[in-house]
Formats: structure tokens, C-alpha cells, sequence
């Protein structure tokens, strides 16, 4: 605590102008700054070595039909202390110019594009001012979270093209690939340029299946939109629906009972553990190594099984609700988890020394596709493929939510950043992860499974809440509006910041392992495009 | 050799060791029996995303995976439209998806099947009505059959495609 407000103290003594918002329930430091102080001050907080800020978050509001604005809000994460601090500036409705900080701050990229096509206001300075989430077809002038566009609002079509950056000289040729691919995975773009067989760069060309969340969000309650959230990513469907419950809660001053607590831990585990066996034994096959992936996917299937059996589906759907869960387990059902998780932990280590003897196997994972801590910590990278470019972060240990400040978790973290790391830390986060199961069922208390809200939030309170997924950090901002319902809720999925990531990642690799990086980084496009 | 013999040995055949299909679904009316009749009981099928949460897509490669395999029902995944009986189309149809959906209907080649998964490719699910969602799947190409559910299970895929493979 007295850390933090160091910190504060800090940025207050190098920008006087600055006003520090007093807001004593929240647990984080929110500066109001003009829009001119925006590159300066974020750039401070950045570079600062005692700081050392991550853009964790960068959103937009629109104010206009109350207080004729547009809010823009920049929030960090301060690394040493794991503190969050949030700027905010404030744009006259008429303003449509904000000053971009992707000049200094890499990661500010895509936000700053989201925020142009979604609301219209242009980042001056910005490098790259093409179209991000909407694709060239849409007409002009469409703003989707303006308020004054209609949720349901039918577009028309206008001719237009994507320009790709372009790499010409001799022999060199772009590869395109996409939207559609050749096994079964989501749509995207993207476009390669060779000379011989080395990629010279690489460019995604994403959002193809933008459904409009962030709007549908708005045409919900607050505790109704859990289905929603849970539909952003299938995969991820307790990571958001938790993330988005934990802030609806805390708009609602709603505890969560212990037991809840325990069970969204318990749930949150299960969840890491069937899609990181899915990825393990994936990486595998796109070395055309099918035997560890036959074996993986059928303890994945295992899994979702179990799931199934516990709360009636597999991808344990409904089973978060504003308050708590809405499914107890019985003690039986308890020991059945362990029961399951024993004998998994043991099928997964056998196979995990066959892979470990695989020279050939290990030989085609290492050194490719390193992502170096560098530029991982430049774009701001989250979760697995955080943690396998050396970056020593976890939002269970960092930020405990659910149990997880009574269930330490052991935090893996390894350097190279290839491909066999991000393998290995997902090896080593299914161990860390039964574990937690079976302590869950060590410690787990008796009592309710969920609260129920007993106050109504008013319009224009807003809340944060950070889970931290299987595929890493996600993010859920809601702001309450009249009678229970959303004003506005930015998502964002951990894929968001990871996908520029894998543009670096892929450089100087051949095509031909571009789709093993690319399922080491497993992201997700719907999660990505929302 | 011997550490990879030992764990196939010790682990059997796990083959068709799922719940049985539990969504009671309708069969395929006359005509798409009587069109997958053309395919001699091997279906090839390309799996489109138009805006699915993916969930539908787990599932659908779940069907791969050893429990469910079903290419033992001569069912396969394949990876060009080109190549495909079938198009297995997912989510609720995008603005962003339209055009690529319409040009991958046009480059199968006929006779082929189209089946919407899911309730989003049925009738929008979760997205209806949104500015960035145009389907369902069946206004911008026709529809031979309907699996339900968000996301349907395995099992009930695997029925309702083995289902379309019998004789009329
Ligand atoms: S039907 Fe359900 S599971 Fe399938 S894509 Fe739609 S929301 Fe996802």
C-alpha cells in the first residue's frame, strides 16, 4: 500500500497538473489529465524504471446523451507492484481528435484502431490508420458503440480493399491465407511475404467474425448478459462469464460466499486443464506427430466429460451467475474429480517422458518461433505466452480473485519463448492446475454457493475485473446503467494483445512451421474479434 | 519403442466410450438421404466458421479425436471445399463472413450438403438482431439439414450425420 501511493506520489510530483481522483472503495489510483498530457504521461509511466507500467487496458466511452463527451481511459498495470493505475481524459462531444501514444507504446496499437472504427474519434499520430475491426465493405461513417447507432442497425456495403503493407524486390512473394483454413479453426487472415522460404513479415488482416458484443452487451441487465459473456469465447467460456460476473459484483457490493469462491476455482482449473491437454497434444500433431495428440484429446475429451457429468455440459456452461455458481457439488462428486484428476496426472506423465524422448520432436519445437522478452513485454503480451518469453506474471498470484488468495498458486515461467517453451508451460501449469483441484477439495468450506444482490447500482458506476484465464489476462469493464441495465462493457480477451505478438514471433521462420507457432500461441479470433 | 507399445497397450481401445446421444433429432428429410445417397457412405466435409463462438468448432474436432473417431463412419475432414460432399457451417452468419461464405458454397462442387451446427447458424443464437450479424445461415444458402444445440454434443453430431448416410 504504501508502495503504491509512492507511485502516485511519483507521477503527481512530475505532472503538478494532474487531479487524483479519491476514490477510496477502489483499489487502484485514477488520475483525471488533459488529452494534450496523455503521450507524455503515459510514456512516463511506461519507461520509469521504478513504474515500469503494461498497458493493460485502453478504452473508450461515449458520454455525449449526459455529459456531451467522450471519455478515453488508459489503464496500467505498475509490473514491480502489480498495482493498477488508470488515467482518464475527456474529449468535448464535438472533439474528434485524441493524441495517439502507439508512437511510445506498442501496445496501444489495435486499441487505439478499435477505438477509431468503434466511435469514430481519429488518435492523431497514429502510424497506421487503416481499418481494424471493420472491413473496408462497411460504409462510411458506421461507428458501432456511438450511442446514437442503433444495436440493430442494418449495414449496406460500399466497395473498398485492404491494403496490405507491401515488401516488393526481387523473388520476394506474398503468401496468402484465409479467412478460411484448411482444418477446423475460426477465420482469419494472413498475408506473408517470402523470398525463398524464410517469412520476411507477416500481417493479420482479423475481425471476420465481429458479432457486435460490446453492443449486445448493452441491450441487456446486468445480471442477465452472463450467457453472453460466456458465449464471447467458447473455450473460455467460466474465464469470461467469471470476469464479468466478479465486475457485476462489485458494482452490486455483492460477496461472494467462500464456497462460491472455492467452486469458480475448482471450475476456472478444469477449464485450464481440457484446453491446455487440447493444445499439448496439438502442438504435437503439427509436427505431424499424432500419437501424443490421440492421446491428449482423449484425456481432453475425458475431461469435458467429467464436466458433463458434473454440471450437464461440457463446457460447463451456466454455471456462473452473478453472486456465486449456480451448481454445489457434493462431496461424492468431489472425490470423483480427484479420482479422475489421479488417474489423468498419471496417463499425462507417461506421455509426457515418450514426448521428452522424441529427439526429433524437440529438435523441430526449440528455437522456433521465439518471441523474445523484449518484444514481448513491448506489446504487452499476457498468460502462457507471457510467461514462456519470461515474463513473470499471473493475475491468481498477482491479483487473487475467486479462492486463489488462500490457494497459492506456483507460477511457471520459463525464457526462451519458442515454441517448446510455451509447450512446456502449458505441461507444467496441467500439474500445477491438478494440484489446485485436489487442494480445492482439501480446503473447500461448507456453507452457501451464491449471494444474492440486495442494492441496485446507479447509472454511471462503473467497475474493473481481471480474471486470469487458461489463454491469460481477461478483462471486463461495466458501467451500470439505468434500472439495472449495461451502458457499456469493453471486453477484452487475452488474444487481443497476443495476436500482433505472433507477427514477430513468425520472422524468419519458414511457412511451413508457421501453423505450429501459431497453435503454440492458441488464440482465439472470436474472443479477439467479439 | 517399448514406453510407447506399453502406453497404447495399457490404454486400450477408448473408442465409442461416450454417453449416447441424448438431443432427440429429426431425421433428414427423404431428399437429403436420397442426395448423400451419391456419396456411397463416405462424406467428405468442410467445416465453415462464419462468427461461431468456437465452441462449435471443439466440438466438431472432438469428433476427431479417438472416442468419437468418425472416420471409421467414412466420414472425413477435408480440407478444401474443392474436396468436400459437405459444408458443416457454424455461427451466426457475419457482415465480415457473408461474402466468403457465398464464394465457398460456389467453389463446392454439387451434388453437396449443407448443414447449419448449432443454434447460432440455425437462427443467429446469442447474436440475433445485432448490426454485425446477417445470417442465419439458411438466407444466404439453402440448408439441407439442422443440428441444434449451444454447442450440440458429439454424440448428437455423430448421429445426426451417420443418421444422413442411411439408405432412404
Ligand atoms: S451455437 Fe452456441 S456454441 Fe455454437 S457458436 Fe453459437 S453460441 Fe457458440
Amino acid at each position: 500500500m504504501a508502495e503504491s501511493r509512492s507511485c502516485d506520489e511519483v507521477l503527481k510530483a512530475a505532472f503538478p497538473s494532474i487531479v487524483q481522483k479519491d476514490e477510496v472503495q477502489k483499489e487502484f489510483s485514477h488520475f483525471l489529465v488533459s488529452k494534450d498530457l496523455l503521450p507524455a504521461i503515459t510514456r512516463y509511466l511506461h519507461t520509469q524504471p521504478g513504474l515500469h507500467g503494461r498497458l493493460t487496458l485502453l478504452w473508450a466511452v461515449d458520454n455525449r446523451p449526459t455529459r456531451n463527451t467522450y471519455g478515453l481511459h488508459y489503464l496500467f498495470t505498475l509490473e514491480p507492484s502489480h498495482r493498477w493505475m488508470l488515467l482518464s481524459a475527456e474529449l468535448a462531444g464535438n472533439d474528434r481528435l485524441f493524441p495517439s501514444i502507439t508512437p511510445h507504446i506498442h501496445a496501444a496499437q489495435w486499441y487505439e484502431r478499435e477505438i477509431r472504427d468503434m466511435f469514430g474519434l481519429i488518435p492523431q499520430g497514429h502510424p497506421d490508420l487503416r481499418r481494424l475491426v471493420r472491413h473496408e465493405h462497411w460504409p462510411k461513417g458506421t461507428h458501432p458503440l456511438k450511442k446514437d447507432f442503433l444495436w440493430d442497425h442494418v449495414l449496406g456495403r460500399q466497395q473498398g480493399e485492404h491494403h496490405f503493407r507491401r515488401i516488393e524486390g526481387e523473388g520476394v512473394f506474398e503468401v496468402p491465407v484465409g479467412p478460411i483454413h484448411a482444418g477446423i479453426i475460426e477465420p482469419g487472415h494472413f498475408r506473408f511475404s517470402v523470398a525463398g522460404e524464410p517469412i520476411m513479415q507477416l500481417e493479420l488482416h482479423h475481425f471476420w467474425t465481429h458479432r457486435g458484443v460490446e453492443k449486445l452487451f448493452e441491450q441487456q441487465t446486468l445480471t442477465a448478459a452472463v450467457p453472453l459473456a460466456e458465449r464471447v469465447s467458447g473455450d473460455t467460456t467460466i474465464g469470461h462469464s467469471l470476469a464479468y460476473c466478479q465486475a457485476v459484483e462489485s458494482l452490486l457490493h455483492l460477496e461472494v460466499p467462500r464456497r462460491g469462491r472455492y467452486l469458480r476455482s475448482l471450475f476456472l482449473e478444469l477449464e485450464r486443464l481440457h484446453n491446455h491437454l487440447g493444445d499439448v497434444g496439438a502442438i504435437c500433431n503439427d509436427t505431424a506427430y499424432a500419437l501424443p495428440h490421440a492421446h491428449c484429446s482423449r484425456m481432453k475429451e475425458q475431461i469435458m466429460q467429467l464436466n458433463d457429468r458434473l454440471t450437464g455440459s461440457r463446457f460447463l456452461r451456466g454455471v456462473t451467475r452473478v453472486g456465486g455458481v449456480a451448481i454445489d457439488l457434493t462431496a461424492a462428486q468431489l472425490a470423483e474429480i480427484v479420482a479422475e484428476m489421479d488417474r489423468i496426472e498419471q496417463d499425462f506423465s507417461e506421455l509426457e517422458s515418450i514426448i521428452a524422448h522424441n529427439a526429433s520432436l524437440i529438435d523441430r519445437l526449440e528455437t522456433t518461433g521465439v518471441l523474445t522478452e523484449r518484444t514481448a513485454w513491448d506489446h504487452a503480451v499476457v498468460g502462457v505466452v507471457g510467461r514462456a518469453s519470461g515474463l513473470d506474471q499471473d493475475l491468481r498470484r498477482d491479483r487473487p480473485f475467486a479462492a486463489y488468495d488462500e490457494l497459492p498458486v506456483k507460477v511457471v515461467n520459463y525464457r526462451y519463448g519458442d515454441v517448446r517453451a510455451r509447450m512446456r508451460v502449458r505441461m507444467d501449469e496441467i500439474h500445477e492446475s491438478m494440484r489446485l483441484v485436489r487442494e480445492v477439495r482439501l480446503k473447500i468450506p461448507q456453507g452457501p454457493v451464491a449471494g444474492e444482490p440486495s442494492r441496485v447500482a446507479q447509472t454511471g458506476e462503473w467497475a474493473l475485473s481481471a480474471v486470469e484465464g487458461w489463454r491469460g489476462e481477461i478483462l471486463y469493464m461495466v458501467t451500470a446503467g439505468e434500472n439495472g441495465t449495461i451502458q457499456r462493457c469493453k471486453v477484452r480477451d487475452p488474444s487481443f494483445v497476443n495476436w500482433p505478438a505472433i507477427q514477430w514471433a513468425v520472422i524468419g521462420n519458414i511457412i511451413p512451421d508457421f501453423p505450429l507457432i501459431n497453435k503454440s500461441f492458441n488464440l482465439s479470433y472470436a474472443g479477439n474479434d467479439l | 519403442m517399448f514406453r510407447i507399445l506399453k502406453k497404447s497397450l495399457k490404454t486400450g481401445v477408448v473408442t465409442g466410450r461416450h454417453p449416447p446421444a441424448i438431443q432427440p433429432s429429426e431425421p433428414p428429410a427423404p431428399e437429403v438421404r436420397k442426395k448423400a445417397s451419391a456419396f456411397n457412405r463416405s462424406l467428405a466435409i468442410r467445416e465453415v466458421d462464419t462468427g461461431s463462438c468456437n465452441a462449435c468448432e471443439m466440438e466438431m474436432n472432438a469428433l476427431t479425436n479417438p472416442v468419437y473417431d468418425v472416420e471409421r463412419f467414412g466420414i472425413h475432414i477435408a480440407a478444401s471445399p474443392r474436396h468436400a460432399d459437405a459444408l458443416v457451417v457454424t455461427g451466426p452468419v457475419t457482415v465480415n463472413m457473408e461474402r466468403a461464405l457465398k464464394d465457398v458454397y460456389k467453389q463446392t462442387p454439387d451434388p453437396k450438403l449443407v448443414i447449419a451446427l448449432g443454434d447460432c447458424a440455425i437462427n443467429c443464437g446469442a447474436f440475433k438482431g445485432s448490426y454485425a450479424v446477417t445470417g442465419p445461415v439458411d438466407r444466404h444458402i439453402p440448408v439441407d439439414v439442422r443440428i441444434p444445440g449451444c454447442p450440440p454434443r458429439p454424440a448428437d453430431i455423430l448421429k445426426a450425420l451417420t443418421d444422413i448416410q442411411e439408405r432412404p
